[in-house]
């Protein structure tokens, strides 16, 4: 249905509005990560609507040695392998166990309730079953490690690597499998020879998916971290403390580089985010 | 046609069903230790009154030594704290996840139609969704500043100064909160109303059209009962995770002034880690697990149903 | 009920033109049956005649007032979908009110005509059944009942019937064009099955890369096609082509090796007048087409060799190659039993007032033969 010009003019500035509104703040903190310090301290008495000055001061600050930021903060460095590490690892647990699952539950409708199961573990407040893993990794000296935090990341995620991947590996026709195994495939073979490589970007996007999952985690790394592997988040939260709470440039600038990554791999995998976000419910 | 008959055949039902087993293992075995097992000692947990400060010395599992049975239950239950806490999230939820949806729904509808920059649009306006929550809510907090943007803009509207105390105020605390959550999750209901709005059979949309309908009576008679299905999915997936509140709270109040902010989640941290009362908290924690359980119960039975036309 | 006139519609989505002019009338009452291959341009225009497109260019007249500019749901027209496009979430009584409720009609009248209308069509049984889950014959119906309850005076019908189980198409064929005529609607029926067209409508308009070929009477679309595109898309089997030179007295068939057929001297002058240049082509139908032995001695010395046939029970059609050209396939339809030997060579037998002849260049018929 075409439409008048009148009504068409509204929509498109409603949508601009709109727009305008929900980018401002990433504006505002990516802004802020290139203004000079008179410009985002808190005593300029007026606000730089942009970096009149732009600089990488605040870059160079968070990754110095020397920046007098809180002693339990340290360096930026640290924090931003880590979550790398753990982003990474975590991710790659994730996708062996869902994607061996979700053939499974695509394939042989194995485990029953199994995938609604997965489903409920999502709604459990996380807080829920940390305090009593904390104790346990406490227990087995695994606070504050890699391992620790991984394998927690990998369960966290299984959910959405389970339901995405059968998913994907629902939309490949079973007559595929079959015919490699007619064709003297073990089911296994199959699996491997023909299901995988056709699933090959629907394993790509759900890889995606569950590290933008894991980089974005901030409870979990909060209780099982202290010093030596906290993830970005966490390390971002340790800044607010009353002593360098104000220090928003090289806050904002650290908050930048943890915020860039999925947003990048967000915009690569939009196709499938509804798909995700919705664990295949939906899918467009 | 026959030899894969009997290929397959050949295979056996018991063959299928044990590989099919196997494929499902590690995520079984990955369940069991790092959920039920966890679980299973929570709920030991929940019933001792041992708490690693007042325990002298033992470990978790002497836990038994300091029996408490229901007594932490019959406690938290009491506690002002906790049950505010739980009613504070509900509140939040009952007012974010509507106002989300609003936005959401509103938004698909716009994007409905093509226009210039679409695809730029439409990319902007899901990057909310995207940022690190701990984050936003850091970008929040920078926003709330007593001499920050909000109140500046208030300010420019107002054609007064404006000078709130967004984050040191108790309602007004909850207020940035909740907007923060609003920018951060409409994106969410957009992207998953406007699939659903996409994917409408047009077909049936356009035979209301024919049959005379106005654009409101399709709407009401028509476009809203199929995206039935979608908007329930929408909401309760919203609402799943909304209850989980945590992040945004953390990084803007830490859950103050005082207690004014604290959602169930921030409430069993703060009693978890700053108060060390594990067996307080896992008394809550189950506590919490079985109210979301039993509305999980009820909330999913509309997406096993999706499920199960899907699979027909 | 209501006399249609399409004037010089063009549509076109971006560079594409689905419909390039078209103009054609349509007498009230008339059932006519827009045919063609897909793309052609046909559902487009029924789609611009319901409301659902808007023209670039043209205009649209029902009862001699312009439509364009009205709301679908004004125009008092009545739409089959393909997929009959029924309510899913709503019972068969609630699809077939749709229209009467959106109309705020007395709740007394909507059951008693929905009544009325599933009584016509058989579906009663029906009424309280959730439209998702009905057979597709059923589902047809209902959408049938839902577009008529409104008593529209032009009905719009895309490809109604070709989600059908082939036994039911032909049931369904002499149950719609009955209501049309008992109800005296005018008729629009879009199809790419000329079966369908041929048996059902009072006038045809066939139609090809946006523009209209032919509309005519199933009749004349059959014996007088207008080019070789209507001559071959009307009749089953595909008309036999046969590409030649003009020469004067007769035509040089170049599938046949010394393949001649003689100009009749009847024709002969309206033949010299109306052909612009030497190359045409011949078209026989096959139903015309006989394969006779070498033995006897007269007609067009066209010489074939049979390579296959079908035996459908009725008749049988027979596959040959011309002696001049083995890539091409000639055409026979004989009778009920018949059974050639294969590799036989035959002379192809056919009568002179079967002969169409058209104009290679322009793809237009310059005349047939009787």
């Amino acid at each position: 249905m075409e439409q008048k010009l009148y009504t068409r003019a509204l929509k498109f500035f409603l949508i601009v509005v709109v727009t305008i509104l929900f980018f401002f703040p990433i504006y505002w903190v990516f802004s802020m990560a290139f203004k000079p310090f008179p410009e985002w301290t808190a005593a300029a008495g007026k606000i730089y609507w942009y970096p009149h000055h732009p600089t990488i001061d605040n870059f160079r600050a968070i990754f110095s040695r020397k920046l007098e930021m809180s002693p339990i903060a340290g360096t930026a460095i640290r924090p931003i392998v880590n979550s790398l590490t753990v982003s990474i690892i975590g991710t790659a647990i994730a996708m062996v166990v869902g994607i061996f699952a979700a053939y499974g539950i695509s394939r042989y409708k194995a485990g029953g309730n199994l995938p609604f199961m997965l489903l409920q573990l999502r709604m459990f407040p996380p807080i829920a079953i940390l305090i009593p893993i904390m104790i346990m990794w406490a227990f087995l000296r695994m606070i504050d490690t890699w391992y620790g935090l991984v394998i927690i990341y990998g369960v966290v995620t299984l959910p959405f690597s389970v339901w995405l991947m059968k998913t994907f590996f629902d939309d490949i026709r079973k007559e595929l499998d079959e015919a490699a195994i007619v064709d003297g495939c073990s089911n296994i073979g199959a699996f491997f020879k023909v299901v995988i490589p056709l699933a090959k970007g629907g394993i790509a996007s759900t890889a995606l998916f569950v590290f933008i999952l894991n980089w974005s985690d901030f409870l979990i790394a909060l209780i099982l971290t202290d010093r030596r592997w906290t993830t970005i988040p966490v390390h971002i939260s340790k800044l607010q403390s009353a002593m360098v709470g104000a220090l928003y440039g090289p806050k904002a600038a650290l908050a930048m580089i943890a915020a860039v990554p999925p947003i990048i791999f967000g915009i690569m995998i939009q196709k499938y985010l509804v798909r995700g976000l919705t664990f295949g419910a939906i899918k467009k | 046609m026959l030899k894969k008959q009997i290929k397959l055949e050949e295979r056996g039902k018991m063959d299928t069903a044990r590989f099919g087993f196997f494929m499902i293992l590690p995520a079984l075995v990955f369940l069991l230790f790092i959920v039920i097992f966890p679980l299973l000692s929570s709920i030991y947990l929940s019933l001792s009154e041992w708490s690693p400060l007042t325990g002298g010395g033992t470990r978790w599992y002497e836990a038994y030594k300091f029996w408490g049975w229901l007594a932490n239950y019959w406690n938290i239950l009491r506690d002002v704290d906790f049950l505010v806490a739980i009613l504070r999230t509900f509140v939040i939820v009952i007012v974010v996840v509507p106002v989300e949806f609003f936005i959401g729904l509103g938004l698909a509808f716009l994007f409905r139609e093509n226009f210039t920059g679409k695809k730029v649009f439409y990319s902007i306006i899901l990057m909310p969704m995207m940022i690190v929550p701990a984050v936003a809510g850091f970008v929040f907090y920078m926003l709330f500043q007593a001499q920050g943007p909000v109140n500046s803009v208030l300010s420019a509207l107002a054609m007064k100064e404006v000078s709130i105390l967004w984050l040191q105020g108790k309602a007004s605390a909850i207020i940035a909160i909740m907007i923060a959550d609003i920018w951060q999750w409409s994106p969410f209901m957009f992207l998953i109303l406007l699939s659903g709005l996409l994917s409408l059979p047009e077909d049936q949309i356009n035979a209301a059209l024919i049959l005379g309908a106005t654009k409101w009576q399709r709407f009401k008679m028509v476009l809203f009962p199929l995206m039935k299905p979608v908007i329930v999915i929408s909401l309760i997936f919203r609402g799943m995770e909304a209850v989980k509140i945590f992040d945004s709270i953390w990084l803007m109040t830490t859950g103050g002034p005082g207690t004014a902010t604290e959602s169930i989640s921030v409430y069993m941290y703060k009693h978890g880690f700053k108060h060390l009362q594990w067996s307080w908290v896992a008394a809550g924690g189950i506590i919490i697990l079985i109210i979301i359980t039993l509305i999980s119960l009820q909330a999913l039975k509309p997406i096993r149903e999706q499920e199960e036309k899907q699979a027909a | 009920m209501a006399q249609i006139v399409l004037e010089r519609l063009i549509k076109q989505f971006g560079a594409q033109t689905a419909v390039d002019g078209l103009s054609l009338e349509i007498k009230d009452g008339e059932f006519i049956a827009l045919l063609g291959p897909s793309g052609c341009g046909k559902t487009t225009t029924m789609n611009m005649i319901s409301g659902l497109l808007k023209p670039d260019e043209g205009n649209i007249y029902f009862d001699g007032h312009s439509v364009v500019d009205t709301p679908p749901g004004k125009r008092g027209v009545g739409f089959m979908f393909q997929n009959y496009a029924v309510f899913t979430f709503l019972n068969v009584y609630d699809n077939i009110a749709f229209g009467l409720k959106v109309q705020k009609l007395p709740q007394k009248e909507i059951t008693e005509r929905v009544n009325e209308i599933a009584r016509l069509l058989q579906i009663r049984h029906l009424l309280r059944m959730s439209a998702s889950t009905l057979s597709i014959n059923d589902m047809q119906r209902v959408a049938l009942a839902r577009s008529m309850i409104t008593k529209p005076k032009i009905f719009l019908l895309d490809e109604p019937l070709s989600n059908l189980d082939a036994a039911l198409r032909a049931t369904m064929r002499v149950e719609l064009k009955k209501i049309q005529q008992e109800s005296g609607q005018t008729a629009i029926y879009v199809t790419h099955d000329q079966v369908e067209a041929m048996s059902l409508a009072d006038r045809i308009a066939v139609m090809n890369f946006a523009v209209l070929q032919q509309y005519d009477t199933p009749y004349n679309v059959y014996n007088r096609p207008k080019n070789l595109f209507v001559a071959n898309f009307i009749g089953s089997p595909t008309i036999n082509f046969f590409e030649g030179v003009y020469r004067k007295r007769e035509f040089a068939l170049s599938d046949f090796s010394g393949g001649v057929m003689p100009v009749p001297s009847k024709y002969a002058k309206e033949v010299e007048a109306n052909l612009k240049q030497e190359r045409v082509v011949v078209g026989v139908r096959p139903e015309h087409l006989k394969v006779r032995g070498m033995k006897n001695g007269s007609g067009p010395n066209l010489k074939a060799k049979i390579v296959s046939y079908e035996p459908l029970g009725s008749k049988t059609i027979v596959y040959m190659h011309p002696d001049g050209n083995p890539h091409a396939i000639v055409k026979s339809v004989m009778g009920s039993g018949y059974k050639p030997k294969l590799g036989e060579v035959t002379v192809l037998d056919f009568e002179e007032r079967d002969v169409y002849l058209f104009d290679k260049e322009t793809g237009e018929l310059v005349l047939r033969f009787s």
